[in-house]
C-alpha cells in the first residue's frame, strides 16, 4: 500500500477551498499554510496571470518516496510510515529547520512563535478557536495537536487523524470541483493509478529525484 | 593581568551577557525575533556555525606542519593553535543552540540519532575534534604544568620526561588530529552540499572549497593570537613567513575553486544557475567584492616582509582575511534561499521562470503572505547573540593565555 493523491488541474477552479479547509481542520497557526494554491505566471498570489496562461496549482507536501526531509532530520522527528506518508513527531522535533532547507517544494512551516502570540499578531478575535479538537497519536507519536508549541516544524500529514477514522483528507472532502482523489499507488487497478496512466499524470520537480506520491493531471489550455 | 587585558575581558563579558540575555528573550518569545521566515529558514546563526568551524582549522595546520612535516619554526605557536581550535569549535557548537526552535530537546540527538543526517555526522566530528584539541593542548602544555601550583599541578601526568612524552604523543596524535580537522570542514560542507534542493549548495566543489577557506581563516586566527602574545621579534619572523605563505596558498586555492565553479555554471547557463549567480554577484555584489578583495588585501599585506615586522600590519592582514571569510560564510544563504527550488514555466510563456512563493509564516501588514524573495538582514537579537559567542571565543583565549602555560616566557 502506497498512499497517493491525484490532483486534476483541469477540474481545479482555483477557489482555494482546499487551502482553507486544510488550515481550519488542522488548526494551523496564523501565517502557516500547509496547502497553497498558486496561479503560475501571476505577479502576486491571488491575481490572475495573462488569460491564456490561466490555471491553478495546489501545492502541499508531496510525500516523497525519496524524501530529503526524512534523510536530513537528525533526530528522526520527520519519518515515513509504511504507506509512504511523511509525518512529523511534534514531541521529537528540535526545530533545527534542516528539513526546510532540504525540501524543494517549500511546504514546511515553522512555528516562529507560540500560536497564541501569532493569533494576537494577526488580530484574531479573542477566544476564536478552530481545528480538529483532539490530539492524534500514531503508534504513540504525536503527529497532530490542536495546540501548537513554538519552535517545531509542521506540514501536511495527509490527514492522518481522519485516515484513522476511514475518512479522506479534509482537502479532498472540501474540494467543490472534485479535483482531488486519494488511493493506493501500488495497486495498478486503483482509481488513482488509472487516472495517472490514462491522463498523463506528472509529478513536480521530477529532476530532483524525490519521487513524490502526489500526482497532477495536466490542465487543458484555457480558451478565453 | 594587565589593565588593557582587564578592560578587554570586561568588554567581552558585557557582550556575552548581552548575548545571553538576548537568547533568554528569544527562548521566551521564539525565533520570531530573528529575521528568518519559512522561505529563508537559515540565517546568521548557521553562517556563524560554518565560520567558527572554519576558524578551528588553525590547530590542524600547526600540529600537522610541526609534527608531520617537521616545520619546527612553528613550534612556539603549537599551543596557541590547539587553544584556538578548541575555542572556535566550542563556539561552533554553541552558536547552533540559539538556532534551534527547541534547544532543550537537543538531547534527542543522543537518544534518537539518525545516522543518515549530515547534521548528526557534524555533531560527532565536532565533539571529537573538540576533545582532541583539548587533549592536544594538555599534551603540549605538559612540560610546564608540573612547575605550576594548585589544580594545574594536580592534573599533571606523573611521567619521567614530560618534554619527551609530550613530543612523542603530540607526534602520534598528529595524524588523527589531521583527519578529524579535515573531517569537521568536509562534514560541515556536506550539510549544505548534499542538498539537491538548493542549487547554490549542491556542488562537489563545496567541501574542498570549505577546507581551503578554513585553512586560510583558521591559520589567520592563530597568527593573530600569536602576534598578540609574542609580538614580532626576529626569532618569530620565519614562523610568520611560513604562516603567511600558507594562508596565501590556501586563499588562492579557495578563490580558484570558487570561480572554477562559477565559470562552469555560468557557461552552461541554466536558469537556476544564472539566478544564484545573479543573487551573489549583483544583488550581493558589494559583499562578494568584499569576500574576495578584503582577504586579498590581507594576503598582500602578510606576504610583505616589512609588514610582518609590525604588530599592526600582521593584525590588519589577519583581520581582513577573517572578515572576508566571514562574509563568504554569510553569502552561503542568500543565493540558496532566494532562488526558489520550485519554479515553473507557466503555460503559454515557456521561456519564463516563475518561482512558486512560500507562506512566510510571519505576519507583517505591509508584507506579502506568500513570498519568493526575502532581503534577510539579521536582527539586533541575532547580531548580539553572535557577538556574544564571538566574545566567548576571545575571552576563552584571553583567560587561557593568562591562566595556562600557553605562552612560553623568554
Amino acid at each position: 500500500m502506497r498512499r497517493g493523491m491525484v490532483i486534476d488541474l483541469e477540474k481545479c477552479i482555483g477557489c482555494r477551498s482546499c487551502a482553507v479547509a486544510c488550515k481550519q481542520h488542522n488548526a494551523q497557526p496564523a501565517g502557516s499554510w500547509w496547502n497553497r494554491v498558486v496561479t503560475p505566471g501571476s505577479d502576486r498570489h491571488l491575481t490572475a496571470s495573462t488569460p491564456e496562461n490561466l490555471y491553478f496549482l495546489p501545492i502541499h507536501c508531496q510525500h516523497c518516496n525519496n524524501a530529503p526531509c526524512v534523510k536530513v532530520c537528525p533526530v528522526g522527528a520527520t519519518y515515513q510510515t509504511d504507506d509512504g506518508t511523511v509525518l512529523i513527531d511534534f514531541e521529537r522535533c528540535i526545530g533545527c529547520r534542516y528539513c526546510m532547507a532540504a525540501c524543494p517544494y517549500g511546504v514546511r512551516q515553522f512555528n516562529w512563535e507560540s500560536s497564541k502570540d501569532g493569533m494576537q499578531r494577526y488580530e484574531y478575535q479573542n477566544n476564536y478557536t478552530y481545528g480538529y479538537p483532539d490530539p492524534f497519536r500514531l503508534d504513540g507519536r504525536l503527529v497532530y495537536s490542536p495546540v501548537r508549541i513554538k519552535g517545531v516544524v509542521e506540514k501536511c500529514h495527509f490527514c492522518a487523524h481522519y485516515q484513522a477514522q476511514g475518512l479522506d483528507p479534509a482537502c479532498v472532502r472540501a474540494c467543490p470541483g472534485k479535483a482531488r482523489h486519494v488511493g493506493d499507488l501500488d495497486d495498478p487497478d486503483s482509481r488513482v493509478s488509472q487516472m495517472i496512466r490514462q491522463m498523463n499524470g506528472f509529478t513536480l520537480l521530477p529532476e530532483k529525484g524525490t519521487r513524490p506520491n502526489v500526482y497532477y493531471l495536466p490542465p487543458k489550455r484555457k480558451e478565453v | 593581568m594587565g589593565v588593557s587585558k582587564k578592560i578587554s575581558l570586561t568588554v567581552f563579558g558585557l557582550i556575552m551577557a548581552a548575548g545571553a540575555l538576548m537568547w533568554l528573550i528569544q527562548l521566551w518569545r521564539g525565533l520570531i525575533l530573528t529575521d528568518m521566515n519559512n522561505a529563508y529558514s537559515w540565517g546568521l546563526y548557521v553562517s556563524a556555525l560554518a565560520f567558527f568551524v572554519g576558524n578551528a582549522a588553525g590547530g590542524l595546520v600547526l600540529s600537522s606542519m610541526i609534527y608531520l612535516f617537521g616545520v619546527t619554526a612553528l613550534k612556539p605557536f603549537a599551543r596557541i593553535g590547539a587553544l584556538c581550535a578548541f575555542a572556535n569549535v566550542a563556539a561552533a557548537m554553541l552558536i547552533v543552540l540559539p538556532d534551534l526552535g527547541r534547544p532543550f530537546r537537543v538531547l534527542n540527538l543522543l537518544l534518537h540519532p539518525q545516522i543518515m543526517s549530515p547534521l548528526v555526522w557534524d555533531v560527532i566530528v565536532l565533539n571529537l575534534y573538540a576533545g582532541l584539541s583539548l587533549i592536544y593542548l594538555y599534551l603540549l602544555m605538559l612540560p610546564d604544568l608540573a612547575a605550576r601550583t594548585g589544580i594545574l599541578k594536580k592534573i599533571t601526568l606523573p611521567v619521567k620526561d614530560p618534554a619527551g612524552f609530550s613530543d612523542t604523543w603530540a607526534r602520534r596524535l598528529a595524524p588523527f588530529s589531521l583527519v578529524a580537522a579535515v573531517g569537521i570542514h568536509v562534514v560541515t560542507a556536506w550539510i549544505f552540499a548534499t542538498q539537491g534542493a538548493r542549487g547554490w549548495w549542491h556542488t562537489a566543489v563545496m567541501a574542498p572549497d570549505f577546507v581551503a577557506a578554513a585553512l586560510a581563516s583558521g591559520t589567520a586566527v592563530v597568527m593573530l593570537v600569536a602576534v598578540l602574545c609574542y609580538g614580532t621579534a626576529d626569532k618569530f619572523q620565519s614562523a610568520f613567513r611560513i604562516m603567511a605563505i600558507f594562508i596565501a596558498t590556501a586563499f588562492f586555492i579557495h578563490i580558484f575553486l570558487m570561480y572554477n565553479d562559477f565559470v562552469i555554471h555560468a557557461w552552461y547557463g541554466t536558469d537556476h544557475a544564472r539566478e544564484t549567480l545573479a543573487i551573489t554577484l549583483q544583488e550581493y555584489g558589494l559583499a562578494h567584492a568584499f569576500e574576495v578583495l578584503a582577504p586579498l588585501a590581507g594576503v598582500v599585506l602578510l606576504l610583505n616582509a616589512r609588514v610582518r615586522k609590525t604588530m599592526s600590519g600582521i593584525m590588519a592582514g589577519c583581520l581582513l582575511i577573517i572578515a572576508g571569510i566571514f562574509i563568504h560564510r554569510i553569502l552561503l544563504m542568500p543565493a540558496a534561499f532566494n532562488q526558489m527550488p520550485l519554479t515553473l514555466a507557466p503555460l503559454g510563456s515557456q521561456h519564463t521562470l516563475w518561482s512558486v512563493p512560500i507562506a512566510s509564516g510571519r505576519y507583517a501588514p505591509p508584507a506579502e503572505t506568500f513570498v519568493s524573495h526575502h532581503s534577510y538582514f539579521p536582527t539586533l537579537v541575532e547580531i548580539l547573540i553572535f557577538a556574544g559567542v564571538l566574545s566567548f571565543v576571545c575571552a576563552l583565549i584571553l583567560v587561557a593565555v593568562h591562566q595556562l602555560p600557553v605562552v612560553k616566557e623568554g
